[in-house]
Order: structure tokens, then C-alpha cells, then sequence
């Protein structure tokens, strides 16, 4: 397992190797690329990080500022519109002294009307008769006023708008709505005596909590505001404030000044803003929760990598893409100059194409090519010429000798009239002769190199006088494979005057022809002196010169054989002294 | 150069692609996992109800979850109310709560729905099994003691008085009894001359009342065990224009009741804590459904409530349940 891991591993690596080699011009301008503008993109990531995160704290500090100030005007805005309504009853009241309480009525129902946040608006005198009520709901008698909290400090501070914490109003039978009240003491002359009023305007939540929700601070902030004693003004949970589920620390918030701070309240680190709110003397406080901010900031940071990951992938690919094209008829060019380093020139003309270098490139890559072609087909040619010749002169080489020696022979025959003989050998001389000369082809069929043998033998029997005797065994069916001629014929030559002319019984030939499946095997075996190993070797590389030797070697057999059909054929010699020896040729089956 | 141009345009339409789509799942993730949570109560239509409604309502609200509120129109319809458990059940609600009619009856429903892997979280009136997640109400017992309390404080330790029970059978209704015959075993002159049940019917409950005030001259006060009898008996002390000569002791702060408080005709009412309740029981119903401890039993406060402290600021939000 282990191994073929490793095995893997190597095998992509070298695969990646192959196809991105370090130091390659396509990897050069890959990397280069991509590592500018990684370093770029990763400089404009930490840049826009920095920013963005360093200060989240106090950007979300600053921005809760922002937004609560708004909200601070708005209920400012509608506070101050609570107070102009007592304003405007006092104007009624000390401009009219008293006189036209019937003017304020219609006033206060019609802007009752108006403004549905308005519940009621009640002026009572100091000693809590109530003088005025809009809209007209049973009073209920069992409230007694100047026995109420906000009465007495209304009493106490005359010009002082005094706002209640939101409470249960009882001032009515059968109504008891939830308000937060406005209180003012109003002070005019009627006939010339200071009397005091006291005006106490209901509002419900429906303005307050409206400007306040509107508020949006994070996904979990809020706002809420409380008055100077601690008192819940508005906040969004307000029923569970109430019903004892939730709990804010409101006794600390109110000691601060108006600002944001951190801290942390039921395990939960927040940024806590205060601000005050005018006129009724409230405290707005704004919750931000920082494990928002860290998320945004986790956020903001997932969304640079997610943002960095695909620029990489893209500048890596768009980079290996662009130093692809750049480099690719290069490597077109590196491509086919690997396969003529390989040896192979068989290849096309290269498209010409591309840029204006790579253009020139391939022109000059192409013409050299095409000259390299021409020279070696050149060299191949002369070449060829060259070995011919070589073949054709060694053929040329029958030993004269040998032909004055059978012509003798015939003479000698002749003379003593023993005519069988000569026609015999001159008919296997002509033979000889013809097959050797064979319309000067280099190659002849296997039977007709087997006669030209037998030819040869016939000769030299009647010559030596029947010093030995031969046998050839040639299978059928083997005419029609062709080989190169004149092979066997120096074998034999060989085995008559190395071998059998140096023993005193009689000498056997014998030749056999076996065909395989992709050769033939000529071998010639006799039972002469035999060769030594060391002469073996010596034959081989002896020159064809030697006086005595019929002309063509067994070195030049197998030089031709080897330069017609390659080194896998050729001649193999086994001999043992004074037994005999074997000679083997091996040609392919070939048929011309 | 064409390829090269249309496979720039490409990879750059599909950065886009996965850059947007990324963002996208992040800002679907916050509102994912929306749990429908139901809501049986005892009778849809009635003032302690609507502020446990408003309980659920607010917990709903702060911790994301969908509340479906639901009760039969009249609290005796216990059949009605198995069908309601029944129907939540089938439909595969997240979580129900639980304000059970019947102290037996609706065990085979919870425990189908415990079956069905739903939690359930009983508040108020709890039934005859503990296999529910968690229960969440005012200990009935402490109720009943807290009425037995009140009558003396009120009326004094030697007195004649009438229980007014609502529903026979009901947890709640027993519990209470129990609670308030426990603590009068310590006053042996307080006499308990009947005790009736007017079905949280408040019009049986007038009729009990006249009825009772007759029958018995000698009768001090009447203990109401249920927002419906307390109303009722009070109707039918106005009736009977015995205000102030016979005291009530009621329980809960419906607005009525409230009125009665004002008027003088109710003496002292022990109220308990219907938001805390809907709330609780939502907030300990998504705990359940994500696997956090809640507590086998979680009981809410009563306070007693009488004319002289019904607006402290402490109290009136109690009595008074704020609508935002």
C-alpha cells in the first residue's frame, strides 16, 4: 500500500514535472504573475481589513451615536410638540382669565382628534377640582388628585413640565389606559388673584415606541430610555421588563456621561451609548452587542478570504492560461526539436505562426531541418552506393586459381578420355559460373544457392578424386525465399582444404537447410581437422587475401550477410579438433 | 485570441457566480431554523389567557419562533381541547404548550405527542403524569394557602365563608382547595359552610352567589378559587347590594375583577403571573427542542393585590398587563 502511494505520488510529480518544469518559461511567467498580484491582492486585502476592522468598535460606537441622535431629536421634537400643548393652554388660560374655558375645550377636542398618541388633557385647580377634561370620560371620584405624587410636585415646581414614568392612569371610570404623563403648573391672575393650575396631559406609547423601534442597532441592539430616577420609559421588551424576566442595569448607565461605553451585563460584552434627551429630563441608552461587530468582522474577514481564494484561482489560472499562450509554440518548437534530438527526422513543416520571434524561430527551425534532411539522405545514399560496391567487388573475387585448377582438371579428363567426367564438371562449372553472376542481383533464391553449393561440390569431388564424399538435405517448399548469394559456397571451400584435405579417411559433408519460423539455417558440418577456438576467432577476421583461400572468407560471408540483413544473422562456427566442425549461417525469411 | 477573450469572460462570470452565491447563503442563515411552536390554552377568548397569549407573543418575538395560539371557546370543552392536542400533533408542530382542562384526560394526548418526539410543556394546570419536558405555573397549593392568608388578613380568623371552586377534576381546582383547606386547618373558627363548583361559569357562579347569600345570613365571605367565580360572585354580591358586608377573596386580575377591586366589592385578590407563564413556556419549549436542561418544574410568584397597593408602581403592572 505504502508503496504505491509512494509510487503515486512520484508518478504525479513527475507528471507535473513533465508538464510544468521549473525553470520553463510558462512556469516563469506563471509564477511571476501570479506572485505580483497575489502580493497585491493580499496588500489591498490587509489595507481594506485594516480599515475596516481596526475601528469596528468605534465606527459602530460612532455610527450608534449618529443614529441615536436622530432618534434623540425626534422625541425631542415630539416632546417639545407635548409641552407646546400646555404652552398653548396657558396662553388660553392667562389671556382669557378663565373666561372662555369653552375655547380651550374645542382646541384641546380638536387636537385630540388629531393627534390619536394624545389620551386626555385634564386642568385642575390647586386644590385638585378638576376644571377641565377633553375627551369627557366619567371622572372617577374615587381618585382623589391632590393626594397623587405628581400633583403635589407639580404644586411644588409651578413652571417646571414634569414627565411620570409610564403608569396606569385612574383618573377615569372604567378606563385604565397605560400613559406616560406630562405635568405642568400654570399660574395666572384671575381678577387679579395668582391662582395656580395644574395640566396633565396623557400620551400613550404608540409615537415613542415608534420612534424608538425605528432604531435598528445591529441585528440584536436596541434602544431604551428611562428617566432621571431609573424609571422604564420605553424599551422594546418593556412586558418582560415588567413582569421581572429581564433586567437591565439601568442604576449604572444613568451614573455615566453622555457617551458610548464598553462593558459587559449578563455575560455579554456591549457597547452602551447614553445620551440625554431634553425637556423631560430622560436618559436614551443605546445596547450594540460586540459579538455582532466580531461577527461582521468574522464576516468582513470571510468575505476578503472568499474574495482573496477566487482571485487566486483566477489569477492562477488566467496566468497559466496567458504564459500558456505565450509559451506554446515554443514548446511547439522545443517539442519537435526533442524528436529530432531523438533521431527522428520525420516530421512536418512547422505552421509558421504566432509572434514575430517565434515566427523567425520556426522559419530558421524549419529550414534547418529541411537541410539536415537533405544532407542525410545525401550521407544515406552515398552510403548505400558505398556498401554496393563493396558487395559487388566482393563477389568479383573467384579465385583464379581455382579456375585454372578445375580447367586443368577438365583437360586432364579429357585427355584421358574420360569424357563422363568432363562434361560433368564443366556443366557444374558453367552452373557455377552462372548462378554466381546470377544478371548481377545481389540476392538469389535458397535453391539456386544450394545448387551453386552443389555445383561447387561436384567439382571438387571429381577434383580431389573422391576424397569425400557430401549430402544435402534442402526441405520443400523453400525455393521461393531468396537470400544473399555466394554464402555457402566459401564454407565449403573452407571445409575441403582446413579440414578434410588435412585427414587421411574419407572426408562427409553435409549440408542441411532448416527453415524456422522467421529464418533459415543453413549448416555445413564435416569431419575434418576441426579449428581451435583461438583460429576460429582468427578466420573470422582474416582478410580474403591469403593466396590459398578461394577469395571470398568466412569474415566477408558474414560481413555481407550482416550488412544485407543486420546483426542478428550471420555466421556461427562450432569445431572440435580432430572431430569436426559445424558452420552455421542464419538469414532471415525473406522472399525477395 | 477569441477563445482567449471568451474564456476570461467566463472565469470572471463564474468568480461572480460563487462570490455572490456564498454571500447569499450567509444572509439566508439567520432566519433558517423557524420553529412553529403551538399554544393550547383552557378557553381562547379570556382575559388571563390573553396575557399568557401576550407571554408567548413577547418570547416569540425575541427568540424567532412562530407561536400559534389556540383554545377552545369554553373551558369545559375538554374533548375540544383533545382534538386541538390531537390536530398539533398530526400537523407536526416543533412544540406544544399546554394549559390542560382535565387533569386525566389529556395524559394520552401528551403522551402521543412525547411519542411523536414533540416536547411539551404544560403551564398553569398540569395533568396526571410527568412524562411533559417541563411544567410551568403557579404552585396551586401556595395559591390556595395565599387565599387562606388573604381571608384572615382581610376578614379576620373567625368567620364564615363559602368556597367557590370552578371545574371538578381540573389539577388546578383541587390543588388550590387543598392549599386553602391546608392553611385553614390553623383557624379552626373559620367555618367553611359549602363549597360549590360553578364550572368557570360566571353566570352559574352569580347564581350560586344570590343563591348562597340567602341561604346563609350568617355568611362573612366568599373564596373564589378562579378568575370566573370571582366575577361572578362579585355580580351577585352587587346584586344582592351586600358590598362591604360580605367580603371576596378572589383569584387572578382581569380587568372586571380589577373594577370590582376598585369598587370595594372584591377585598383582596391573589394574582399570579400569566406573562411569565406564556413566556417561560416558549422559552423553555425552544430549549427543549434544542436539547438544553429545563427544569422538571418552574413555579411563578403570586402576589396579593388589594385596593391599597394595586397601583404601586411594583403592582400595577401586574394587575394591569401592559399592551405595547
Amino acid at each position: 500500500m505504502k508503496k504505491d502511494k509512494v509510487k503515486l505520488v512520484k508518478k504525479v510529480y513527475k507528471g507535473s514535472r513533465r508538464t510544468f518544469k521549473i525553470g520553463s518559461l510558462q512556469s516563469i511567467i506563471t509564477l511571476s504573475f501570479t506572485s505580483i498580484t497575489l502580493l497585491a491582492m493580499i496588500f489591498i486585502g490587509i489595507a481594506f481589513y485594516s480599515t475596516f476592522s481596526e475601528n469596528a468598535e468605534k465606527n459602530a460606537a460612532s455610527s450608534m451615536q449618529q443614529i441615536m441622535n436622530q432618534a434623540t431629536i425626534n422625541l425631542e421634537n415630539y416632546l417639545h410638540s407635548m409641552i407646546e400643548i400646555t404652552n398653548l393652554i396657558q396662553n388660553k388660560i392667562s389671556t382669557t382669565s378663565l373666561g372662555n374655558l369653552e375655547e380651550i375645550d374645542d382646541i384641546l377636542s380638536l387636537t385630540l382628534e388629531i393627534r390619536e398618541d394624545i389620551v386626555s388633557v385634564s386642568i385642575y385647580t390647586n386644590n385638585g377640582n378638576l376644571l377641565l377634561t377633553t375627551p369627557k370620560y366619567q371622572f372617577d371620584n374615587s381618585y382623589v388628585v391632590t393626594q397623587q405624587n405628581w400633583f403635589l410636585k407639580s404644586l411644588k415646581n409651578p413652571s417646571a413640565y414634569i414627565f411620570q414614568p409610564p403608569h396606569v392612569q385612574r383618573h377615569f371610570e372604567d378606563k385604565r389606559p397605560w400613559v406616560i404623563s406630562l405635568n405642568r403648573g400654570i399660574t395666572t391672575d384671575v381678577s387679579n388673584i395668582q391662582q395656580h393650575f395644574i395640566t396633565n396631559v396623557d400620551m400613550n406609547f404608540s409615537v415613542i415606541e415608534q420612534l424608538c423601534s425605528d432604531v435598528v442597532l445591529g441585528q440584536r441592539g436596541y434602544i431604551y430610555i428611562v428617566d432621571s430616577s431609573g424609571n422604564i420609559i420605553y424599551h422594546p421588551q418593556q412586558q418582560l421588563i415588567y413582569a421581572g424576566l429581564k433586567k437591565e442595569n439601568i442604576e449604572e448607565t444613568l451614573k455615566k456621561e453622555p457617551g458610548s461605553y464598553l462593558d459587559t451585563y449578563q455575560g455579554e460584552k456591549r457597547i452602551t451609548t447614553v445620551m440625554n434627551i431634553e425637556y423631560a429630563n430622560w436618559t436614551m441608552v443605546g445596547i450594540s452587542f460586540l459579538d455582532e461587530i466580531i461577527q461582521n468582522r468574522r464576516n468582513l474577514n470571510a468575505l476578503i478570504f472568499i474574495i482573496l481564494l477566487f482571485g487566486i484561482v483566477f489569477i492562477v489560472i488566467a496566468s497559466i492560461f496567458i504564459s500558456f499562450k505565450i509559451s506554446q509554440p515554443i514548446k511547439r518548437l522545443e517539442n519537435q526539436m526533442n524528436k529530432v534530438e531523438r533521431g527522428d527526422f520525420n516530421i512536418d513543416n512547422l505552421e509558421i505562426k504566432g509572434e514575430d520571434e517565434v515566427k523567425q524561430l520556426t522559419k530558421a527551425f524549419n529550414l534547418m531541418i529541411v537541410r539536415i534532411k537533405q544532407l542525410m539522405s545525401q550521407i544515406i545514399s552515398e552510403q548505400e552506393a558505398k556498401r554496393k560496391s563493396e558487395i559487388k567487388a566482393l563477389q568479383a573475387q573467384i579465385n583464379p586459381h581455382f579456375l585454372y585448377n578445375t580447367l586443368d582438371s577438365i583437360i586432364w579428363m579429357n585427355e584421358n578420355k574420360k569424357y563422363d567426367g568432363v562434361s560433368e564438371m564443366t556443366a557444374a562449372l558453367a552452373k557455377l559460373f552462372r548462378i554466381s553472376l546470377s544478371k548481377g542481383n545481389e540476392t538469389i533464391s535458397i535453391c539456386d544457392e544450394i545448387e551453386h553449393a552443389r555445383s561447387y561440390l561436384i567439382i571438387q569431388k571429381i577434383r580431389y578424386k573422391n576424397k569425400f564424399d557430401y549430402k544435402i538435405n534442402l526441405p520443400n517448399n523453400i525455393c521461393q525465399y531468396k537470400t544473399v548469394k555466394l554464402i555457402i559456397q566459401p564454407i565449403i571451400e573452407n571445409a575441403i582444404y582446413h579440414g578434410i584435405n588435412k585427414i587421411q579417411e574419407t572426408g562427409h559433408i553435409i549440408i542441411n537447410v532448416v527453415k524456422e519460423d522467421a529464418f533459415i539455417k543453413f549448416e555445413i558440418s564435416d569431419n575434418g581437422y576441426g579449428i581451435t577456438k583461438e583460429n576460429i576467432e582468427k578466420i573470422m577476421n582474416k582478410e580474403s587475401t591469403s593466396h590459398y583461400s578461394s577469395g571470398v572468407g568466412l569474415k566477408n560471408v558474414n560481413e555481407r550477410i550482416k550488412l544485407s540483413y543486420g546483426n542478428e544473422y550471420g555466421i556461427k562456427i562450432d569445431s572440435e579438433f580432430e572431430v569436426g566442425t559445424t558452420v552455421s549461417i542464419k538469414v532471415p525469411l525473406v522472399t525477395e | 485570441m477569441v477563445l482567449f477573450k471568451k474564456s476570461i469572460v467566463f472565469l470572471l462570470a463564474l468568480s461572480i457566480f460563487f462570490s455572490l452565491t456564498g454571500c447569499n447563503k450567509n444572509a439566508l442563515s439567520t432566519r433558517e431554523n423557524e420553529y412553529l411552536i403551538k399554544v393550547i390554552v383552557k378557553k381562547s377568548n379570556h382575559d388571563f389567557w390573553t396575557v399568557v397569549k401576550m407571554g408567548t407573543e413577547a418570547a416569540g418575538k425575541e427568540f424567532n419562533v412562530t407561536i400559534d395560539f389556540d383554545g377552545p371557546t369554553d373551558e369545559e370543552d375538554i374533548d375540544g381541547q383533545i382534538r386541538m392536542v390531537e390536530a398539533a400533533i398530526d400537523n407536526k408542530v416543533d412544540a406544544l404548550i399546554l394549559a390542560a382542562s382535565d387533569f386525566l384526560r389529556l395524559v394520552p394526548s401528551v403522551k402521543r405527542a412525547k411519542q411523536a418526539n414533540i416536547p411539551v410543556i404544560i403551564i398553569d394546570s398540569t395533568i396526571d403524569s410527568d412524562i411533559m419536558d417541563s411544567f410551568i405555573g403557579t404552585d396551586n397549593v401556595d395559591g390556595g394557602n395565599k387565599l387562606g392568608e388573604s381571608l384572615v388578613s382581610v376578614v379576620g380568623s373567625s368567620c364564615n365563608i363559602v368556597v367557590v371552586n370552578f371545574v371538578k377534576g381540573a389539577a388546578s381546582a383541587k390543588e388550590r382547595e387543598v392549599g386553602l383547606l391546608s392553611f385553614l386547618n390553623n383557624y379552626p373558627d373559620v367555618k367553611i359552610l359549602e363549597t360549590v363548583y360553578c364550572n368557570s361559569d360566571e353566570v352559574l357562579a352569580t347564581q350560586f352567589a344570590k343563591s348562597l347569600i340567602i341561604k346563609y345570613p350568617q355568611l362573612d365571605a366568599f373564596v373564589c378559587l378562579n378568575a370566573y367565580a370571582t366575577v361572578g360572585v362579585a355580580r351577585g354580591v352587587e346584586e344582592q347590594s351586600k358590598i362591604g358586608e360580605i367580603s371576596i377573596i378572589g383569584f387572578d386580575s382581569i380587568p372586571e375583577e380589577i373594577s370590582y377591586l376598585e369598587k370595594n366589592v372584591i377585598q383582596s385578590l391573589v394574582v399570579q403571573n400569566p406573562f411569565s407563564m406564556g413566556y417561560l413556556g416558549v422559552k423553555y419549549a425552544i430549549a427543549a427542542l434544542n436539547n438544553e436542561p429545563v427544569p422538571k418544574v418552574i413555579k411563578t410568584a403570586f402576589k396579593e393585590i388589594n385596593k391599597e397597593n394595586m397601583y404601586l408602581p411594583e403592582n400595577q403592572q401586574l394587575v394591569f398587563p401592559f399592551v405595547e
